[in-house]
C-alpha cells in the first residue's frame, strides 16, 4: 500500500509542486531582505552601538570619574585614570574603551550615575590597523559632541521606562 | 553569666554586657552606626533598634543591658520596620553623591541602605547643607553634609585621643560636627577618625580622589616607624602605595594607627628618591650600572682595609632598618675584619655594653601595659614618641592606674598624671636616686616628702608596677645609671622595668648583633675618632646622629663613604657611592618590636626604578668582597640565620650590673634638652608632605622658661642665636614656664638644628 502511494506521488510530481508552491509564495510575498548598505533596518532607541561620552549643555564633560563602569564592565574593556582638577572636582585624565574587548552589553551605560558614557546607534565603524579600535577620551567626547542631538532624543524616549 | 535568647538562639553572656555585644559574640549582626566596641555608648543613630519581648517599643541594642531570660528579635517585623524607618530618616539629609564620595564602596551607610533603605525617597524638600571645614592637612572635612551625627569622631577624641578637638554644636537639624579651640585637629591619632567615620564626612586628605576602594589590593605589613610594630594593611594600585590602614590586632595596636604610621607612605615616592646607583668621579655624580657601583664600593672598602687596616672601616645603620639588613651589614663589616658597627645612633652613653645581659626591651608585652596599675615613665616624650602606647596608658589611667613622670619637659600627656618631677637633665640621676631611697623608706613604713616621696608612695601602693625608660632616658649621657636606677626601683616595687624602644627595630638591632662588641667602636666613638671609610645604611648623619656636627665632620673627612639609601640627600656632598635601596614597602624583612615580637613582612610593591632591597645589595657586596657565608637566597634565610633558631624571648633581658651611680657634676650655663619631633624621626616620615604640613612638624623653636628669657633679655617671639661647639642656629625663642630653669629645649633631627652639636650638654643662647 505504502509503495503504491509513493508511486503515485512521484508519478504526479506532487513534491515538485509542493516545493514550487513555497517558492511561489515568497515570490509574491512582501520582501524582507534589506539591501544594505542602500537600505538599513530600523533601530530601537535602545540600540547598543559605538560608545560616546557626553557633555552638559554648558560644555562641561559629564563624567565624574566614579569608575562604576570600569568596575561593572564584564569584559574589562574600560580603563580609567582620575585626578583632582584645579577646581577641586574629580575628573578623568584617561578614559579608554577597547572596542575589541567590548561585548556591547550596555552595563557601563546602565551603571553611569550621570549618563556620561552612552552607547549610540552607530555600528558602522572599523579599524584598519591594530589599535584603531582603542577609543580614547577625546575620541569618545568627539562622538558625543557630534551625535548629542540623537543621543539626547534616545535617552528621552527611554526615560519613562527607567 | 546570664542566659538570653536572640533570634531563637540561646546565648550565654556576661552580666552587664549589652544586647549588641551579646549578638556580635554569637555571630548575629545588628545594623549600627554610632556603636563602636572601643568607644562609649552614645545610642544616637538608633539604627540598632531591636524588638525585645515584653518591651512596648523597640530598644537600641547598643544601650540595652542584657537581663536573665531576655528574648530579643533582631529581624522581626517590628525590628526591621523600626530599622527601615531610621534608615529613611538618615537618608533624608544624606546627599546621594556616592559616585564622587571617597567612602563609596566601603561605606557603612551605603551597605546598610542596600538592606534597609527604600528604593526611592519620599522626601522631596530641600536637603540640609553643612559647610565644609578645614581641619588640617590629614583629615578632610570637605563634605560635612554627609555627616549622620553619630559622634564617633567626637568620642574618639575625648576617650582615645585624650583631647576633644571635634564637637557637635547646635541642635536638631542644625547639629553639626565642628572643630573648636584650635580650629584644626592636631592629635597624633587623628587619622583614626577617618576609619571611624561610617560615612564619607571625614576622609583622608592625602588619599582624596586618588582611587576607589575596590581598585586597591591589600598587603599585610608592619609599621617601620615607632617600636610598637603596628599591623598595617598597605593598599596599592599600579605598583604604588596609595593608602595605609590598620589591621586589628588587640595585642599591639587594637584597631588604631598613629598618624605617623598612616600617612608616612606619602614620603615613599617623592622626587628625591634615589632610583639609580651613582658614583662620584672627579667631583661629578654619574649614574652607573649596579655592577659598576657595587665593584666601586667593594674596591673602596678593600683598599681601606688592606691599606689603613680594617679597623678604619665603620658601619652605621638606623634602627629603622630591617633585621636582615642589620645582620648582613654587621656580618659584612666583621667579615672584612672590623668590629665597628652600630645602630644606636642617637645614644650617647655606651657604658652598658658588656654589662647588659640581653637585648633591652619593654620588659612586658604591650597587652600587659593595659593591666599595669602603677607607671613610672622616665624621660619619654610619650605622646609623640609612642602615640599608641600613650593611648593605652590613657585607658589604663581611666581604669584607675597612676602614671608618674620624671622628665626634663612637662608636655601635656592628655591623661591624669599622678605625680611628676620635672628636672634638668643633669638632675635625672639624682631624682631617681631619691625615688629609690624613698621606696626603701616606704618599705620600712616611713614616707618621704617631696616629689620623689610622692612618686615612691604611688609606686609602693600598686599591684603591678612598670618603670619605663623613654627615648630621652636612652639618649641621656647617663643612660646606664638611669637604667640601673630603674632596675632598682622596679625591684623595690616588685615591678618590671623596660625600654620604650626608639624605632621599629631597636630590639632587632641587638638580636642582629649590629653592636660593636668588646673590640669595636660604637656609634659615638666611631664618629668622634673619624674612620677612613664609612658605610651608611639608611643614615642621614646630620639628622639621625646624636651629635650631627661630629657626624658630618667625620663623614666629610673620610676617604670612602658608601651610602645605602632610598633617597638622595646631603650625602651627595660627601659620599662616593650611592646605592639605591628599597624602603619597607618595597622589600621583605623583619622587625622585632619593643615587646620582642618578631614580625616578618613581604614587599607590597616592586622597588622603584633600579632600587633593590638592601639585604640583596649587602649580600652581593659580601660576595664581591669574598666574605664567607653570603649565599642566602631569601630574606627568610637571612632572618633564620640571624636568629639562630633560638627563641627570641630568651635573648631579651634588661638586667644590668656593675654600674656605679654617681651624681653628675652640675653643668654650667644652659643645658640642652632635645626631642626628636614626631615627624622627624626617620627618612620616610621626614619626606611625607602631609605630615610635614601638620602643627607637629612646625619649625623648631628654642623653648626656655620665661624667667630664663627675661634673664637673657629676649622677648618670646624674637630670634635667638643658639650655639653649640662650632655651629650655631637661628631659632625663634619661645617661653614654656613648665620647663625647669637652666634648660633650653631645642629639637634634634631637624634641618634647622642640624648645625648644632650633641643632643645633651651645654648650649649657649644669645640675642641674634
Amino acid at each position: 500500500m505504502k509503495n503504491l502511494i509513493n508511486f503515485f506521488k512521484s508519478f504526479l510530481l506532487l513534491e515538485f509542486l509542493k516545493g514550487f508552491s513555497v517558492t511561489g509564495h515568497y515570490f509574491f510575498a512582501r520582501h524582507i531582505t534589506v539591501e544594505y548598505p542602500e537600505e538599513k533596518t530600523p533601530q530601537s532607541f535602545r540600540f547598543r552601538g559605538l560608545h560616546a561620552q557626553r557633555r552638559y549643555p554648558n560644555g562641561e564633560e559629564r563624567c565624574i570619574g566614579c569608575k562604576l563602569c570600569e568596575a561593572v564592565c564584564p569584559a574589562l574593556a574600560i580603563k580609567i585614570e582620575v585626578a583632582e582638577r584645579e577646581d577641586g572636582t574629580r575628573r578623568t585624565t584617561q578614559y579608554d574603551i577597547d572596542l575589541v574587548k567590548c561585548i556591547f552589553c550596555g552595563f557601563c551605560e546602565e551603571s553611569c550615575p550621570v549618563d556620561a558614557i552612552v552607547e549610540t546607534r552607530i555600528y558602522e565603524y572599523h579599524g584598519e590597523k591594530r589599535g584603531d579600535l582603542y577609543y580614547t577620551k577625546p575620541m569618545l567626547l568627539a562622538i558625543g559632541d557630534k551625535y548629542e542631538e540623537q543621543i539626547a532624543k534616545d535617552r528621552a524616549a527611554d526615560a519613562k521606562y527607567r | 553569666m546570664i542566659n538570653i535568647e536572640i533570634d531563637g538562639k540561646q546565648i550565654q553572656t556576661e552580666n552587664g554586657s549589652t544586647v549588641i555585644e551579646a549578638a556580635h559574640s554569637a555571630g548575629i549582626t545588628i545594623p549600627h552606626f554610632c556603636y563602636h566596641k572601643k568607644l562609649s555608648i552614645a545610642a544616637n543613630c538608633r539604627m540598632c533598634l531591636v524588638q525585645v519581648e515584653k518591651a512596648p517599643k523597640p530598644l537600641p541594642a547598643c544601650a540595652t543591658p542584657v537581663a536573665e531570660g531576655m528574648k530579643v528579635y533582631t529581624h522581626s517585623e517590628q525590628a526591621v520596620k523600626a530599622q527601615k524607618g531610621v534608615m529613611e530618616f538618615l537618608l533624608i539629609n544624606h546627599p546621594l553623591d556616592c559616585p564622587i564620595c571617597d567612602q563609596g564602596g566601603e561605606c557603612t551607610l551605603q551597605d546598610m541602605s542596600i538592606g534597609y533603605g527604600g528604593g526611592h525617597s519620599r522626601y522631596h524638600e530641600e536637603k540640609r547643607m553643612v559647610l565644609s571645614k578645614d581641619i588640617g592637612p590629614l583629615v578632610s572635612a570637605e563634605e560635612m553634609s554627609r555627616c549622620i551625627n553619630c559622634t564617633r569622631c567626637v568620642r574618639f577624641g575625648q576617650e582615645i585621643g585624650g583631647q576633644m578637638e571635634l564637637g557637635q554644636a547646635f541642635r536638631g537639624e542644625h547639629a553639626e560636627i565642628m572643630s573648636f579651640v584650635s580650629g584644626a585637629v592636631e592629635s597624633e591619632l587623628s587619622g583614626n577618625m577617618i576609619d571611624l567615620c561610617p560615612v564619607g564626612a571625614l576622609t583622608s586628605k592625602p588619599f582624596r580622589y586618588k582611587a576607589r576602594s575596590w581598585e586597591l589590593s591589600r598587603r599585610r605589613s608592619v609599621s617601620a616607624h615607632d617600636s610598637l610594630g603596628s599591623s598595617l594593611a598597605v593598599q596599592t594600585k599600579n605598583n604604588r602605595v596609595l593608602r595605609v590602614l590598620p589591621i586589628e590586632n588587640d595585642d599591639i595596636n587594637e584597631c588604631w594607627l598613629s598618624d605617623k604610621d598612616r600617612f608616612a607612605y606619602e614620603g615613599l615616592n617623592t622626587a628625591d628618591r634615589l632610583t639609580k646607583p651613582m658614583i662620584k668621579q672627579d667631583g661629578k655624580w654619574l649614574e652607573v650600572e649596579w655592577q659598576v657601583a657595587l665593584e666601586y664600593a667593594a674596591n673602596g672598602l678593600r683598599q681601606i682595609s688592606n691599606g689603613a687596616g680594617a679597623e678604619q672601616v665603620g658601619a652605621l645603620a638606623t634602627a629603622n632598618s630591617t633585621l636582615e639588613e642589620l645582620y648582613l651589614l654587621q656580618k659584612l663589616v666583621r667579615g672584612i675584619g672590623s668590629q665597628n658597627v652600630d645602630f644606636r645612633l642617637r645614644q650617647s652613653d655606651f657604658s652598658t655594653d658588656g654589662k647588659q645581659q640581653g637585648a633591652p626591651w619593654l620588659g612586658m608585652s604591650i597587652a600587659d601595659v593595659s593591666r599595669t596599675d602603677r607607671f613610672l615613665i622616665v624621660g619619654s616624650f610619650l605622646r609623640k614618641d609612642h602615640p599608641l602606647l600613650a593611648a593605652r596608658l590613657r585607658q589604663a589611667v581611666k581604669k584607675g592606674a597612676q602614671v608618674n613622670v620624671i622628665h626634663s619637659v612637662d608636655d601635656d600627656l592628655l591623661m591624669k598624671v599622678a605625680n611628676k618631677a620635672i628636672v634638668a637633665p643633669d638632675s635625672m640621676v639624682e631624682i631617681l636616686t631619691q625615688v629609690s631611697k624613698a621606696l626603701t623608706a616606704e618599705k620600712q613604713g616611713q614616707s618621704a616628702s617631696g616629689e620623689a616621696g610622692a612618686i615612691a608612695k604611688s609606686l609602693a601602693s600598686g599591684q603591678r608596677v612598670a618603670v619605663f625608660l623613654g627615648n630621652f632616658a636612652q639618649q641621656h649621657p647617663q643612660a646606664a645609671q638611669l637604667q640601673a636606677l630603674a632596675q632598682q626601683i622596679a625591684a623595690l616595687s616588685n615591678g618590671k622595668f623596660g625600654f620604650l624602644g626608639e624605632a621599629a627595630n631597636s630590639v632587632g638591632g641587638y638580636l642582629a648583633q649590629a653592636t660593636p662588641g668588646a673590640k669595636g667602636l660604637n656609634a659615638d666613638s666611631m664618629l668622634a675618632s673619624p674612620r677612613k671609610a664609612y658605610m651608611l645604611l639608611n643614615v642621614e648623619p646630620e639628622l639621625d646622629c646624636a651629635n650631627p656636627q661630629q657626624a658630618v665632620a667625620a663623614v666629610r673627612s673620610a676617604d670612602t663613604v658608601i651610602v645605602l639609601s632610598a633617597y638622595k640627600h646631603q650625602a651627595m656632598d660627601y659620599a662616593d657611592v650611592l646605592l639605591p635601596i628599597a624602603p619597607f614597602t618595597e622589600t621583605s624583612g623583619t622587625f622585632v618590636s619593643t615587646e620582642g615580637r618578631v614580625q616578618s613582612f613581604k614587599g607590597a610593591v616592586k622597588p622603584l626604578g633600579e632600587a633593590r632591597p638592601a639585604w640583596k645589595v649587602l649580600r652581593v657586596l659580601g660576595n664581591l668582597l669574598k666574605v664567607e657565608g653570603f649565599d642566602q637566597d631569601t630574606s627568610e634565610a637571612v632572618r633564620d640565620e640571624a636568629l639562630h633558631g633560638v627563641d627570641v624571648a630568651t635573648k631579651l633581658n634588661n638586667a644590668i650590673g656593675g654600674v656605679e651611680v654617681k651624681a653628675a657634676p652640675s653643668a654650667n650655663g644652659l643645658q640642652r634638652v632635645s626631642d626628636v619631633p614626631i615627624y622627624a624621626t626617620d627618612a620616610v616620615v621626614r619626606r611625607s608632605a602631609p605630615l610635614q604640613a601638620t602643627a607637629d612638624a612646625a619649625m623648631p623653636q628654642a623653648w626656655l622658661h620665661g624667667e630664663e628669657l627675661k634673664k637673657l633679655g629676649v622677648q618670646a617671639g624674637a630670634t635667638v642665636k643658639i650655639s653649640q661647639g662650632q655651629g650655631s642656629a637661628s631659632l625663634v625663642a619661645a617661653a614654656d614656664d613648665k620647663l625647669p630653669r637652666g634648660v633650653v629645649r631645642v629639637a634634634a633631627g631637624h634641618a634647622a638644628t642640624a648645625a648644632l652639636g650633641a643632643m645633651f650638654g651645654t648650649i649657649t643662647v644669645e640675642r641674634a
